[in-house]
This record gives C-alpha cells, structure tokens and sequence, in this order.
C-alpha cells in the first residue's frame, strides 16, 4: 500500500513515529512449566488493517487449552496419600479438599490437575484527525468455563508539537469479570456437590504516558499508571492452613481483599545502533496497597542480518516483595482476615531468556520461530516455544 | 513517581540532546524493531499474558487489554 501513497501522504504517515500495514499474522504457543505444572497450546490471529489513512483496524483472537497442576494446600483423604502430590480435579470430591479440625497429618501441598479452555478477542480502532492526534477505541472479551471478562479502553493521543516528535497520551479502560467461585466463605465446601457461587470483580486502569523523539535513530517513552481493582480478587481454588496447632488443623480457601490499588512507572528507550542492529531498553516500577513492589527490566536486541533474517535476543529481569498476607508455610495463620498461600504473592526474582528468529521468503510474507525460558526463585521453571507465520496484504 | 515523570519530560524537552526530527527522517524510527513489540504483537501480548499469570505485578503496557481467570 506504501508504494502508492505519494510523498506528501507518506510524509503524512511518517510523521507519526509507526507506520501502518495491513497484514495478518498467526502464531502459535507452547507452554510448558516444569513439574508437569501447567502446559497451554494457544493457536492465535491478528489482522491488521487500513482504511484510507484516517482510520486503522485491529482485531485479534486466541483459543487457549490450559492443563496441567497447581500447587496448594489440600487435606489428603487419608494419611495413607501423603505420598500423593497430585489430587485429580476430575473426580470431584478430592479436588480442593477442604475440612475443619481435620488430623494435622492430613494436610498436604501438592499440585491440584486442571484442565481449562479460554477463548478471548480484542478489537481496536484507532483514528486520525486532522492534526493526526489519534484516538484508540478497543474492546476485549475473555471466556473460560469459571471466568468471564469483557473490557473497553479509550485513548488520545496528541501531538505536542507540528513536527511531531513529542506526544501525550492519556488512557483509561473499564474491566468487568465474573468469576465462578466453588466453596467461598467455607459454605458446601465439598466440591463434589457442586456448590458455586457467582462473584463480581472491575478493574479501572488509567494511564499517561510521553514520548519524545530524541533525534532520527532513537526516541524515548515515559508512562504512570493506576489501576484499581474491587470485588472478588480471591483466587477460588487455593487454599490455606489455618490453626494447627499439630494436632488438627483447618485447610480453607484463601481470602483477599476486595479493594486493590497498584500504580507505577514505566520508560522505554529504543536506539537503532545502527541500519542494522537496534536496541530496546525498558523499566517498570510498580507497587500497591497489598505492599507487593516490583521492579521490572527488559532490553531486547535485534539484528538484522539480511533482508530476510533477522535475530532477537532478549533478557528480562524481575524481582518483588511479597503481599504483606502472604505466607507459604502451613504453620502460621490463625484467624487473620485475609490470608494466601499462593507463590505468586510471595517474594521472588525471576530472569527471562528470550530468543527467536524471523525469516522472510519476500517482503509480504515472514515466518518466525522462537523461545523463552523463564526461571523463577520458588523453582518455577517454564518453556515456551512461538512460531507463526505473517502475510502483508 | 510523579514528579521524577515530569522531571523526565522536562529534561527531554530542554535538553540539547535532542533533535527536531523532519517527518522525511523518520524513516528508522518507524521500523517494526523499534516498536515495543519489536513487529510481533502477538508474541508481545503472550509475553505479558505469562508474566500477568505468573507474577504479582500488572500494567504499564497501555490500557488496552481482556482479563483472565489466571491469577
């Protein structure tokens, strides 16, 4: 489409820092956590495309299948299955196996199997006016068989100055999900009777973000956000222990609280080093009101060796405190309101190895294949794997 | 946070280290490797579905996004 712009309509588009195509792309993931924890294969498309110069349409979807364990607290139906690590979910009574004053010998950690189906979209319009301030209108909706999500986000865009080299943006996107939660407030709490309650949860998120071009190779972005989040925010199938006192013991669900206010900072810098290698460095600070803090840092590297190949390698890093009601041991809450044992609420670091390939058989159509590997410090350990393909039409 | 953002956008804009840029030089600064999804959505939007699902932390990649029953 580029080749039939004229120069002032090219000028035009490459005024704005991206220059949009009409493509469409899929690609497919494998994911695989150690421990035979969980494994997804996620098939996924995108489509890309332009309506004159004023308006850009995006669309996207993705069927997840999710199976695989997570690890909990239990109460083994005997004492006999302490050697057992992994309770089948399908059978239904053992599968968040709760119980009050249950023997202290019962109570186990262990991964709890799942097998989850998702399917989720997203569609995004983005405007141009006049001055080529831009305006993104999206909408997004998530479902799983206990979980359902829809959303809608709106941002403007303006340029700061006529040669367009300083932008601001503001946005804002509204968040409603339900979630079926089996057992709360410790009510029926066998889960072969299949008692479930339906519970509400939103997400507010808000953000301005910056962006100057700093000369013809480099530009620099600056971004705060907050996020509020209110309702259920309990995960329904973990569990805790609360009093044992090594004799008995209660293995109940989590509780967290029903409000949750996170804000931070993010800032990414992007330099072409050279025609053919470009460098990408980026940081987020984030914290909220469950004192989780976290700093997040990123730098990717890509390399184009030829026209048609091109390498990126990537490296992240990330640590965060823990929530300020999280514990992991089986030992110490007692009748706090809000407890989890959940790892990821505790304190960790975690380090992403990243690496992939795309090579172009022209200049419409790409294939790529690449993997991460994510290590983090509770042992957590997952592999995955992208490939796709990409047609510009 | 606030004012170390400000602090930012005020160097940027004040600081002789950066240029005025022409549209017709903007010809690197548009390719897909300098985006912040190095020219792979897709792949951009699985990376931050991990991360969301694994870790405490949320935000900061826009406002644009679905939820899950991940975390």
């Amino acid at each position: 489409m580029q080749l039939r712009l004229s120069l002032p309509a090219m000028a035009l588009i490459m005024a704005a820092n991206t220059q949009a195509e009409d493509y469409v792309t899929f690609q497919y993931l494998q994911y695989q956590e150690n421990d035979n924890r969980v494994s997804v294969s996620a098939p996924s498309v995108m489509i890309n495309k332009d309506f004159g110069t004023d308006f850009t349409l995006n669309a996207s979807f993705v069927a997840d299948a999710v199976s695989g364990a997570s690890p909990t607290y239990y109460a083994a139906d005997t004492v006999s299955s302490a050697s057992a690590t992994t309770v089948d979910s399908a059978s239904g009574a053992s599968a968040y196996s709760r119980g009050k004053n249950i023997a202290a010998d019962r109570v186990k950690y262990g991964n709890v199997s799942f097998f989850e189906q998702r399917a989720a979209g997203s569609v995004m319009l983005t405007s141009r006016f006049a001055n080529r301030d831009e305006l993104i209108v999206s909408g997004d909706f998530s479902s799983e068989h206990d979980f359902e999500s829809i959303s809608g986000a709106a941002e403007y865009m303006h340029w700061l100055t006529p040669a367009k080299n300083q932008s601001l943006s503001l946005g804002v996107s509204f968040q409603s999900n339900e979630i079926v939660a089996r057992c709360v407030d410790e009510v029926n709490c066998d889960a072969s009777s299949g008692a479930s309650q339906e519970k509400q949860a939103t997400a507010v998120n808000a953000q301005i973000s910056f962006m100057q071009n700093i000369n013809r190779t480099s530009y620099i972005k600056a971004a705060l956000f907050y996020i509020a989040d209110d309702g259920y925010l309990t995960d329904p199938y973990l569990n805790v222990v609360r009093n044992n006192n090594g004799v008995t013991a209660d293995v109940v669900g989590e509780k967290r609280p029903e409000k949750r206010r996170g804000y931070g900072g993010t800032v990414r810098y992007a330099n072409a080093l050279t025609d053919d290698l470009t460098l990408q460095v980026g940081y987020r600070y984030y914290q909220d009101d469950w004192e989780v803090r976290s700093h997040t840092a990123d730098t990717d590297l890509f390399y184009d060796l030829t026209h048609s190949w091109r390498f990126n390698l990537g490296l992240r890093g990330y640590t965060q405190s823990a929530a300020s009601f999280y514990n992991g041991t089986s030992n110490y809450f007692t009748d706090e309101l809000y407890a989890t044992s959940d790892y990821r609420m505790s304190d960790f670091h975690a380090v992403t190895y990243k690496a992939d390939v795309r090579y172009a058989f022209t200049k419409a159509f790409s294939v790529n294949l690449g993997g991460n590997y994510y290590d983090q410090s509770t042992g957590l350990k997952a592999v995955s794997l992208l490939t796709g393909f990409r047609y510009n039409f | 946070m606030v004012q170390l953002f400000l602090s930012l956008a005020l160097l940027l804009t004040l600081s002789g280290c950066v240029q005025e840029v022409k549209p017709w030089e903007k010809e690197t600064l548009s390719k897909e490797t300098m985006e912040p999804s190095g020219g792979n959505a897709l792949a951009r939007k699985f990376e931050e579905h991990i991360y969301f699902s694994k870790e405490a932390s949320k935000g900061g990649g826009g406002v644009a996004g679905g939820g899950c029953g991940c975390n």
